[in-house]
């Protein structure tokens, strides 16, 4: 099955620049989370992906093709976004079996995926008297109609009850199980953080953070330090620091520094140090971190 | 194409909107024509021919003409409900060639058009024929020439539709393309003529194209009472026809090259 390639992706609106530069891959049989801050630019990104939205500069290629180049793109790629996009006085039923016709898709699949979204009993209610989880779930279903090996799902647990999102987890690991690529975005960390592969992490249209969840997680240090100076440490340690906590009188959380670098700045301020830990973070921490929503101590 | 076709078939029959138009054909065919036809036109305020001359059934068939901004109303829902409910960006999703959904909707609600000329010319002549019979009164005009300006009428119905669609891509706002295309069609238009100088370009206007098509002339004719002797010429039938589908070419085309071209979100 393919991937998604994004190079070079660039969207402005006036001055206003939506997506800056922005290039990332989407493997197959992975889930990929697509993480930033609510206005980071994942929406446009991904509506970009499939030629909702023109891009400025830069392009997207879906195994080696252009979105409105698929000869049959809903078998190709799968995607759903964000909100109700149904007639709100057609069924789910209706409303599955229209886009079966337009993409040349078997009646049958209806049925399959009605069943399989738990939507059945409700496929002859119109979308307009339905919850938002199901709404989320006929968004899936339209998604999935031509069974395409790649799934780009913009904020697919947004409204979602606790065992939605349980659902959606075991959902999405299913699918990439099956060898699909799935993208999957979401300004919360915690909803994918269990299922996620790889991230792909954006702030401000650009690129943060990029590679294998493990990886990454790895890659970020935080440093635990206790000092009587605590103060006067975190002011020495600002400038090459990404970050600083301050975790108490007498101890700091710093992110982005190795302990080494912390004593040798420490001793040549003369300054005391009573313990030094390597901390492994949260990814919640690291998110926050990269994405520069966390407050700076 | 035709996968979209279809898909568009299936989406005008998903709802009941599709009944409830064709009751609108009925009732405007039938009811509207029977109501007219057994009070006679005779007994109109200001009378006007009886049935029994060539005029007075032009005159109640006529009237059929002015309801044209039903189905260019219905047709304008083509694409505009699709931007209001925002089904317009999964439809994009399966043809991301963008004028191929646009093609599909004019060649779907082109079929739907025939059907609801069809309806309202099929139940306007049964009870024209019957209104007569009833009244006992002979028609001013030979049933196969009746026959033959209902079918025009159903043309021009199928035109509207189709240039409903093509202005609802233009101006892709619901309402505002519902309003811009009944407000043109009940008032605009002959407000347009009354300027000096306009009144000549009345025979291509939508208008004066439906009145060629359908052979109705009273509005031609009044312009040329009121506003100077000077009579306005209509184009031939056919002519008409043309006109209106290309009205229709011209707004698809100008949709093309901007409106549906534009971002969705």
């Amino acid at each position: 099955m393919s991937g998604v390639e994004v190079r070079g992706l660039t969207k402005r609106y006036g001055t206003l620049t939506a997506v800056d530069d922005l290039s990332f891959t989407v493997r197959p049989g992975a889930v990929t989370a697509f993480l930033g801050p609510n206005g980071a630019g994942k929406t446009t990104t991904m509506r970009m992906m499939v030629g909702h939205v023109a891009p400025t500069s830069g392009g997207v290629t879906i195994g080696g093709r252009r979105y409105r180049d698929l000869p049959r793109p809903t078998t190709v790629v799968g995607a759903a976004f964000d909100g109700a996009a149904f007639h709100p006085r057609h069924s789910a039923r209706n409303h599955l079996r229209i886009y079966a016709a337009m993409g040349g898709h078997p009646g049958r699949r209806v049925e399959e995926l009605l069943g399989l979204l738990g939507l059945a009993a409700a496929g002859d209610r119109a979308t307009g008297t339905y919850s938002t989880g199901m709404r989320q779930r006929l968004s899936l279903a339209t998604a999935l109609l031509g069974d395409p090996g790649v799934l780009l799902l913009d904020e697919p647990g947004n409204g979602l009850d606790p065992e939605g999102t349980a659902w959606l987890r075991a959902f999405l690991r299913e699918l990439a199980g099956e060898g699909r690529a799935v993208l999957v975005s979401s300004h919360a960390l915690g909803e994918v953080q269990q299922v996620a592969d790889d991230v792909v992490v954006i702030r401000r249209g650009r690129l943060v953070a990029a590679g294998a969840l493990g990886e990454l997680a790895g890659a970020a240090h935080v440093v635990r330090v206790s000092s009587p100076d605590a103060d006067r440490l975190a002011r020495v340690l600002a400038p090459a620091a990404r970050a600083i906590d301050l975790d108490g009188p007498h101890d700091l959380r710093v992110h982005g520094l190795e302990p080494a670098r912390i004593a040798d700045l420490a001793a040549a301020h003369e300054l005391r140090v009573h313990g030094l830990a390597a901390d492994r973070p949260s990814l919640e921490e690291l998110f926050l971190d990269l994405t520069g929503e966390r407050t700076d101590a | 194409m035709r996968p979209l076709i279809h898909a568009e078939l299936r989406r005008l029959l998903a709802t009941r909107m599709w009944l409830g138009t064709l009751l609108v054909a009925a009732l405007l065919g039938g009811g509207l024509i029977g109501l007219l036809a057994l009070v006679g036109p005779e007994n109109f305020d200001p009378p006007m021919p009886g049935l029994h001359t060539e005029a007075g059934v032009r005159a109640v068939l006529g009237f059929l003409g002015f309801t044209a901004f039903v189905p260019a109303a219905v047709g304008t829902l083509a694409l505009t409900s699709e931007y209001r409910h925002r089904t317009i960006t999964v439809t994009f999703l399966y043809a991301p060639d963008r004028w191929r959904v646009l093609a599909a909707k004019l060649v779907t609600y082109g079929l739907a058009g025939v059907v609801y000329g069809l309806v309202l010319s099929g139940t306007a002549a049964v009870s024209l024929f019957g209104a007569a019979a009833a009244r006992g009164v002979t028609l001013g005009l030979p049933a196969g020439t009746v026959v033959e300006l209902l079918a025009r009428l159903g043309v021009a119905m199928a035109a509207y539709m189709v240039l409903g669609v093509g202005m609802g891509a233009l101006i892709r706002h619901q309402v505002a393309a519902l309003c811009v295309v009944v407000g043109y069609l009940y008032g605009a238009e002959l407000l347009l003529v009354m300027i000096p100088g306009v009144r000549h370009l009345y025979p291509l206007l939508p208008g004066g194209a439906t009145a060629a098509l359908t052979d109705f002339t009273a509005v031609a004719d009044a312009l040329a009472q009121q506003l100077s002797s000077e009579p306005v010429r209509l184009l031939s039938p056919l002519a008409g026809a043309l006109v209106l589908l290309g009205y229709t070419a011209l707004a698809s085309t100008a949709a093309l090259l901007r409106p549906l071209r534009r971002d969705v979100a």
